[in-house]
């Protein structure tokens, strides 16, 4: 059934593809299984019908534009964490923002069925979201389940799902406020001990099967060649050992500092259903304490790792002390 | 061979008695997942799997890194004397896969050795597939849930009690002790295969898509199925007839080794010289699907991909090898014979 969010976004389309502000408009459209958005591609004002946005849609947009040609006039449909993955894709050079026209749509927030359904147990047969509520049918039955326990923890935990910068945002009324993000996670992994927080980080990076799905779906990570598959020097193991299972995550998360916008696309694509975002949020943390800045939130504030010179932000290294809040 | 029949109860105890002489491996439950791994007890096993364990059995004889020497100033060749295993609890479409992938692998004269010594110590048991779930199509693509053809033997469950065909020697030694089903308990389980197998989808026509795919070659189609592929090696890591490696020498720790390696990802057919005769997704996801319906059946006369699902099921953006063939086979591209 069509719901009037969706009916907004695809007359925005319609409008942009008609009067030929926009050669093609990116958005989701119903998947092949009953749980599943897929990615799609608009270019014609009679397809619009396809466009979707539900808490299905589980990609962040953003990371199409990485490989997109430069100059084509471009509408892309995004939340808070794709505008804000696109702010900094601007800054760091790698978008024209006059090519882009951005679509805003106040976040409902993305459901991660992994975390309500073992879906190897249980497949999942049919998603239902029914306002604050979400129906599942599994094989043995039906579920309801608060939007709240079925949400991704990217999104619970997420502190800006308004659109920033968008050229119109489609007036229906998100799932949160802005700044309504709870950091008690992150404290609670802070304040575990060394082994602990080891044992932790083990645990997630010893399942890792090097797909390399995370990176692939991070509009961050654009780099030609990646360090990974660097072969000379051989940066990290190439093989399914903890030395390159670890590796992989430690350098991957470091080189997401002050640029991951927390939308967590690399954990709902992992198909090993592994933790990372907590190791990228805890850098931004320190990003925060240490230089006042949260990527994509500000259109002229570069990422102080664009930045730093001699003179320019000092790392005092009291990173515990500094996140009392 | 004999079919024999057995009660749950029973069922249950006999991985206890196997592990006097074997090593079992069946899917478990690992944290949140499921996967096939070594079993210490009947207990552990999981027996109701309406859905295929993510990773593929495939890793039990080609395993995603395989250290194949070591040297220290000398070679020292991998000790290849194998254990014998029973691998318990797949589905007929992930043994169909562990037989394609002998085609690949043991060519008579020059035999894969790690792939073989594996394979030759293990006796192949898989279970019926009762709940096809959504993304299952093995009947689309030459299988069954039913399939006998590629397993060693075959569990039917029918009304809580269990049908044993027994389908080799090697099968039939797990299973001698077991009497023989009756002619009422076998129209059972052939009632209950007809059942289950009207629900799953047509065939393909195999001549048809094989045709269709090689006159879409050249044809934007492929831009059109590719476009919101992401490369990663989701699809063929996850499939249990993808094969492709790559080999590295780690000289830290003095090991040559195996990795799997996926034709979606950009290095993969990346050359010395700079040069990438698949530049683009586009070009890497028609090699995907090429090699599963077009090449797989000109060198063997059988669709490579065995419907289970998985890449269907795990692609982070719903890529549905599917709908690829089914678009494929009813569109009309320049050049089709009629
Ligand atoms: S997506 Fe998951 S399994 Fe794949 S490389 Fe990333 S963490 Fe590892
Ligand atoms: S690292 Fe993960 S959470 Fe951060 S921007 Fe990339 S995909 Fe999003
Ligand atoms: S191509 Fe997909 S459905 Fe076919 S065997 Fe491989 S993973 Fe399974
Ligand atoms: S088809 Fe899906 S799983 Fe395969 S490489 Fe593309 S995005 Fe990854």
């Amino acid at each position: 059934m069509p719901n009037t969010r969706d009916q907004k976004i695809q007359a925005e389309a319609k409008r942009l593809l008609q009067d030929g502000v926009v050669d093609v408009v990116i958005g989701f459209q119903k998947g092949t299984l009953p749980y599943k958005m897929q990615p799609c591609f608009i270019s014609r004002a009679d397809e619009v019908a396809k466009l979707t946005l539900n808490g299905l849609c589980s990609n962040n947009l953003a990371v199409y534009l990485n490989h997109w040609p430069k100059g084509e006039k471009t509408a892309i449909i995004v939340r808070g964490c794709e505008s804000r993955a696109i702010q900094t894709l601007v800054l760091e050079n790698r978008h024209a923002r006059e090519n882009l026209y951005l679509i805003g749509v106040p976040c409902i927030g993305i459901l991660d069925l992994q975390k309500i359904g073992q879906q190897e147990l249980q497949p999942v047969l049919a998603v239902q979201e029914e306002g604050d509520q979400v129906r599942v049918t599994f094989g043995n039955g039906e579920k309801l389940f608060k939007r709240n326990e079925a949400l991704h923890d990217a999104c619970l935990h997420c502190n800006h799902p308004q659109p920033l910068n968008a050229d119109v945002v489609i007036d229906e009324a998100g799932l949160f406020e802005d700044g309504s993000f709870d950091k008690s996670y992150l404290h609670a992994f802070r304040n575990l001990s060394a082994k602990k927080r080891n044992e932790v980080f083990r645990a997630e990076a010893e399942r890792c099967i090097r797909c390399y799905a995370c990176r692939e779906a991070c509009p961050m990570c654009y780099c030609e060649e990646c360090f990974v598959n660097h072969s000379r020097p051989q940066w990290i193991d190439s093989t399914i050992a903890p030395s390159g299972q670890q590796g992989w995550h430690i350098i991957r998360a470091f080189h997401q500092t002050g640029r991951c916008v927390s939308c967590g696309a690399c954990e709902r694509a992992c198909p090993m259903n592994i933790k990372m975002t907590y190791l990228t949020d805890l850098l931004n943390q320190d990003m925060a304490a240490e230089y006042g800045f949260e990527a994509g939130l500000d259109a002229a504030a570069a990422p102080p790792f664009l930045t730093l010179g001699e003179d320019k932000g000092k790392f005092t290294g009291e990173q515990e002390e500094d996140h009392a809040n | 061979m004999p079919t024999k029949w057995i009660s749950r109860k029973d069922l249950k105890k006999l991985p206890d008695q196997w592990l006097k002489q074997y090593d079992v491996y069946a899917p478990i439950q690992n944290g949140h997942e499921l996967a096939f791994q070594l079993v210490k007890e009947s207990a552990q096993i999981v027996w109701d799997v309406p859905s295929n364990p993510r990773y593929p059995a495939k890793s039990l004889f080609l395993p995603q890194s395989e250290v194949l020497m070591s040297y220290d100033g000398i070679l020292h060749s991998v000790e290849k004397v194998e254990r014998p295993k029973v691998l318990f609890g797949l589905h007929p479409c992930d043994a169909r896969a562990i037989r394609l992938l002998d085609h690949a692998l043991v060519d008579e004269q020059n035999p894969d050795e790690y792939w073989k010594s594996k394979r030759q110590s293990t006796i192949i048991v898989s279970t019926a597939c009762i709940s096809p779930d959504e993304s299952c199509f093995c009947t689309a693509v030459g299988g069954s849930p039913f399939n006998t053809a590629d397993s060693d033997a075959l569990i039917v469950e029918v009304e809580d009690e269990f049908c044993v065909y027994v389908l080799t020697e090697k099968g039939g030694v797990l299973f001698s002790k077991l009497p023989d089903a009756e002619d009422a308990q076998r129209e059972k389980v052939e009632k209950l295969t007809k059942k289950v197998e009207a629900g799953m989808p047509k065939a393909f026509p195999k001549k048809k898509l094989h045709d269709n795919l090689l006159a879409s070659f050249e044809t934007d189609f492929w831009k059109e199925v590719s476009q919101s592929c992401l490369g990663c090696g989701v699809c063929t890591f996850l499939c249990p007839s993808c094969f492709c490696f790559d080999i590295a020498d780690e000289t830290v720790r003095k090991e040559r080794v195996r990795n799997w390696d996926s034709c979606m990802f950009r290095t993969y057919s990346l050359e010395a010289s700079g040069h990438n005769p698949r530049p683009t997704k586009m070009e890497r996801t028609r090699q995907r699907v090429m090699h599963k319906f077009v090449y797989w059946v000109d060198l063997v006369g059988e669709i490579g991909c065995t419907g289970c699902g998985r890449c269907v099921k795990y692609c982070p953006v719903n890529i549905d090898i599917r709908a690829i063939a089914q678009d494929a086979l009813h569109r009309e591209f320049e050049g089709m014979k009629k």
